[in-house]
C-alpha cells in the first residue's frame, strides 16, 4: 500500500483506564477506501480503540497519526435531548463551517428523517437516533469515520439505508472502521477484520470471500490464543 | 483558524444554550424560585426592630445572586455530558476555548435574565427607592457576575464528571466567590448609601483584577480539563 | 512513577526526617516552657504561640508548594508531582488543623472569645478550606490521570485567588467605617521569644517535609498496589 494512502497509523499504542490497561501494544494501518471491522466482547476495547483514533482520548503510550479529518458515530449519540433533529443538525453545521439550511435538510433526507425534523429528539426511538446520529457524523463528509457498532437499535429498513450509505462512502475513498459484533450484516462491506481480545489487536487479515461462519472461528481461535 | 471562526463557534455554543434553556426553562425556573425564596428568608431572617432593612439588603442581595446562579451554573455541562454531546463539539474543528468561551457567554446571559428578573423584586421586598442609583448596581452586577461566571463555568467542565458532582460544585466554588461576592456587597452597600464615587473606586478595581485574571486563566486551562 | 522499593526508600527516610523534627519539637517545647520568659500581658497562654503560629506557616507553605507543583504538573505531566502536590495539600491540611485548634485556645484568655473576624484569621480559614475543597475534589475522580489533571487546575486557581481572598478581608477590616482594627502584624517580640519562634518555624518545617515525604511514598505504593490489582483483575 503506498504511503499516501494511509489514512491511519497506530504504533504500540497502549491505553489505562484507571489502573486497569484497556489496550496494550496495538498496531494498525488503515487505508482509504478500505473498511475495517473489528471483533470484540464488550470490554475488549474497541470503544477506546475508536476514541484514541478520534483523539478524543490520549494513549499512555505509542503514536497515532490521521490522514484526514474524522467523523463518528458512538454508543452515545452526542445530540441534544432538547432540541429538534434539525437544531441539532444545524448546530453541528454551524461549528463545522457549512451552511446550515442546505446542508441539513440533505442529511436528514439521507437518512430517511425528514418527516420528523421539527420533532424534539426526547421522543425519537433507538433506531431514529441512531439515524440521526449518523447523519451528524457525516455532515462534513468526513475522510475517516469511526462507527461503534453502528447497526444497534436499527431494523431492517434502517440496517439496509446503514449499510447501503457505508459502501457508498468506502467506493468513494473514505477510511472505515466498524467496531460491532453484528458481523453477518457487515461482513460484505468489509475488505479486512481484526480480532481485539482482551485489548491487544492481531493484524486485521483480507476478507475475501469469507463466509460469518469462517470469521467466527477465526474470532474464536483469537480468542483462544490470548488465553 | 481565523478570529471569525472562533467568535462564530463561541455563538454558537452559546445560542445553542439558550435555545435548549429557552425550550425547557427548568433552570431559570428553578433558580427564580430559588431567588424570591431567599430574597423572602433572608427578610425574615432578621430582627426588624434592632437591624434597618438597608444593612441587610446588600448582603441578601448577593447570597440570592450567588445561589441563584449556582443551580445555573451546575447546569451548563450536565447538557454536553447527557448523551456525550460534548464529545461531538470535539470532533467538530471548533476549538475548545472558543466551546469554552461560548458557554461562559451562555451563562452570562442565563445568569444575567435570573439576575435582572430578580432585582425588581429585591427593590419590593426591600422598599429600597433607588431608581438614581441603578446604573451603578448594574455595573456592579456586571462585573461580580463575570467574576463567578468565569470561575464556576471552569469548575463545572470538572464537577459534571466527578461523582457527588451536584455537591462539589458548591464547596469548590464558594471559596473562589469570595473576593466577588464581599466586593459586590461592599459596593452594593455604598451604592445603596449613595456614597461618592471615590468610595467604591478600591472594591471596583478589585472586582476588575479579578475578572480579567480568573477570566484569562479559566480560558487557559479549561483544555486541560479535557485531559482523557 | 517511581518502583517500590524507591518509594519505601522515601517512606524510611521520611520516618528518621519525621523522628529528628520530633526531637526538636520536644526540645521546642522545653526551650518555650522553662528558657523563654513569660509574656508580661499574656502570661502563660502565650505559650501556645509557639505552636501556633509555626503551624501556620507550614499549613501555608504546604499550599504554596501544591500551587507550584500543580503548575509544574500541567507543563511536566509528570505523575510523581501530582502525589507530591497531593501529598502536600494534605499535609497542609493537617496543620491547618492543628491551626485553626491553637488559634482560639490562644484567643479565649487574650482576646476574650474563640474567633474574631480578624483579617489573617479569616483568610487562613478561607484558604484551608480551598485546599479541603482539593481534597474532596480528588476523591471524587476515580482515573488518575483525570484526578491529576483537575487536582493541578484547581491547585493553580487556588494558587492565584490567595492575593485575592488576602486583599479582600484585609479590606474589609480596615474600610469598613468602624475605628479601623490594627493589621495584625507580628507583634516584636524579645530576643529571647523571637529566637524560640524561629527554632520553631525551623522544627516544623522539617516536619512538614518529613509528614510529606511520608504521605508521598504512602501515595505511590497505593498506586502501585491498585494497578497490582487491575492487572490481576483484568
Amino acid at each position: 500500500m503506498p504511503l499516501s494512502d494511509v489514512a491511519v497509523t497506530l504504533r504500540e499504542v497502549s491505553r489505562r483506564y484507571g489502573h486497569r490497561p484497556v489496550l496494550q501494544d496495538v498496531s494498525l494501518d488503515i487505508g482509504f477506501g478500505e473498511v475495517v471491522l473489528l471483533m470484540g466482547k464488550n470490554g475488549a476495547g474497541k470503544t477506546t480503540l475508536l476514541r484514541l483514533i478520534a483523539g478524543l482520548a490520549r494513549p499512555n503510550s505509542g503514536s497515532i497519526e490521521r490522514f484526514g479529518s474524522v467523523g463518528m458515530v458512538a454508543h452515545h449519540s452526542m445530540l441534544y435531548d432538547a432540541l429538534t433533529a434539525s437544531q441539532n443538525l444545524a448546530f453541528f453545521a454551524r461549528l463545522h463551517g457549512l451552511p446550515s439550511g442546505r446542508v441539513v435538510h440533505a442529511a436528514l433526507e439521507r437518512v430517511g428523517l425528514a418527516a420528523v425534523h421539527d420533532q424534539a429528539i426526547a421522543t425519537f426511538s433507538r433506531g431514529m437516533l441512531q439515524r440521526l446520529a449518523i447523519a451528524r457524523a457525516l455532515l462534513p463528509e468526513p475522510e475517516i469515520l469511526l462507527l461503534d457498532e453502528p447497526l444497534s437499535g436499527l431494523d431492517d429498513t434502517g440496517t439496509t439505508l446503514v449499510t447501503d450509505m457505508l459502501k457508498a462512502l468506502r467506493d468513494r475513498g473514505c477510511a472505515v472502521v466498524i467496531a460491532s459484533h453484528q458481523i453477518t450484516e457487515l461482513l460484505p462491506l468489509g475488505t479486512r477484520v481484526g480480532y481485539l481480545v482482551r485489548g491487544r489487536l492481531e493484524t486485521p487479515e483480507v476478507l475475501t470471500n469469507k463466509t460469518p461462519a469462517e470469521v467466527l472461528d477465526r474470532y474464536r481461535a483469537a480468542v483462544a490464543r490470548e488465553r | 483558524m481565523s478570529a471569525s471562526t472562533f467568535v462564530r463557534a463561541s455563538l454558537a455554543v452559546a445560542a445553542k444554550d439558550l435555545a435548549i434553556e429557552w425550550k425547557t426553562k427548568t433552570a431559570f425556573v428553578s433558580s427564580m424560585v430559588f431567588a424570591v425564596l431567599v430574597l423572602a428568608v433572608l427578610y425574615f431572617a432578621r430582627d426588624p426592630t434592632s437591624v434597618a432593612t438597608i444593612d441587610v439588603a446588600p448582603g441578601a442581595l448577593w447570597v440570592t445572586f450567588t445561589f441563584a446562579a449556582m443551580v445555573g451554573l451546575n447546569r451548563a455541562f450536565l447538557l454536553e455530558r447527557e448523551n456525550r454531546a460534548m464529545d461531538g463539539l470535539l470532533l467538530t474543528p471548533a476549538p475548545p476555548t472558543a466551546i469554552f468561551v461560548g458557554k461562559v457567554l451562555g451563562n452570562l446571559v442565563f445568569v444575567g435574565v435570573v439576575e435582572l428578573a430578580s432585582v425588581p423584586l429585591f427593590i419590593l421586598f426591600y422598599d429600597l427607592p433607588i431608581g438614581a442609583q441603578l446604573p451603578e448596581l448594574l455595573l456592579v452586577m456586571v462585573m461580580a457576575t463575570v467574576a463567578f461566571v468565569a470561575v464556576g463555568t471552569l469548575l463545572s467542565a470538572m464537577v459534571v464528571r466527578t461523582r457527588f458532582s451536584e455537591m462539589m460544585l458548591p464547596v469548590l466554588l464558594l471559596p473562589f466567590l469570595v473576593p466577588p461576592v464581599v466586593g459586590a456587597v461592599q459596593l452594593t452597600a455604598r451604592i445603596l448609601l449613595d456614597r461618592p464615587l471615590s468610595e467604591l473606586a478600591g472594591w471596583l478595581k478589585l472586582l476588575a483584577a479579578f475578572d480579567l485574571v480568573f477570566l484569562t486563566l479559566s480560558i487557559l486551562l479549561f483544555e486541560a480539563t479535557l485531559e482523557e | 512513577m517511581i518502583g517500590r522499593d524507591a518509594a519505601l526508600r522515601t517512606a524510611r527516610r521520611g520516618g528518621v526526617v519525621t523522628v529528628l523534627a520530633l526531637l526538636g519539637l520536644a526540645a521546642i517545647y522545653v526551650r518555650a516552657l522553662v528558657f523563654t520568659p513569660v509574656e508580661r500581658f499574656q502570661g502563660p497562654a502565650q505559650k501556645i504561640f509557639y505552636i501556633h503560629a509555626p503551624a501556620a506557616w507550614a499549613a501555608l507553605v504546604a499550599f504554596a508548594i501544591t500551587g507550584i507543583l500543580s503548575l509544574l504538573y500541567l507543563f511536566l505531566k509528570d505523575r510523581k508531582l501530582d502525589l507530591v502536590a497531593a501529598s502536600s495539600a494534605e499535609v497542609g491540611v493537617a496543620f491547618g488543623m492543628v491551626m485553626l485548634t491553637t488559634g482560639p485556645i490562644w484567643g479565649k484568655p487574650i482576646w476574650g472569645t474563640w474567633w474574631t473576624w480578624d483579617a489573617r484569621l479569616t483568610s487562613t480559614l478561607f484558604i484551608f478550606l480551598l485546599f479541603v475543597g482539593y481534597l474532596a475534589l480528588r476523591n471524587a475522580v476515580t482515573d488518575p490521570g483525570t484526578r491529576a489533571a483537575y487536582s493541578a487546575v484547581i491547585g493553580i486557581m487556588a494558587l492565584v485567588l490567595v492575593p485575592f481572598i488576602h486583599v479582600t478581608v484585609y479590606w474589609f477590616r480596615t474600610l469598613h467605617p468602624q475605628p479601623v482594627l490594627v493589621k495584625p502584624s507580628s507583634p516584636s517580640l524579645p530576643g529571647v521569644m523571637l529566637v524560640t519562634l524561629l527554632l520553631s518555624i525551623v522544627v516544623f518545617t522539617v516536619l512538614y517535609v518529613g509528614f510529606t515525604m511520608q504521605r508521598y511514598a504512602l501515595a505511590v505504593l497505593r498506586e502501585l498496589k491498585a494497578e497490582e490489582v487491575a492487572r490481576a483483575v483484568s
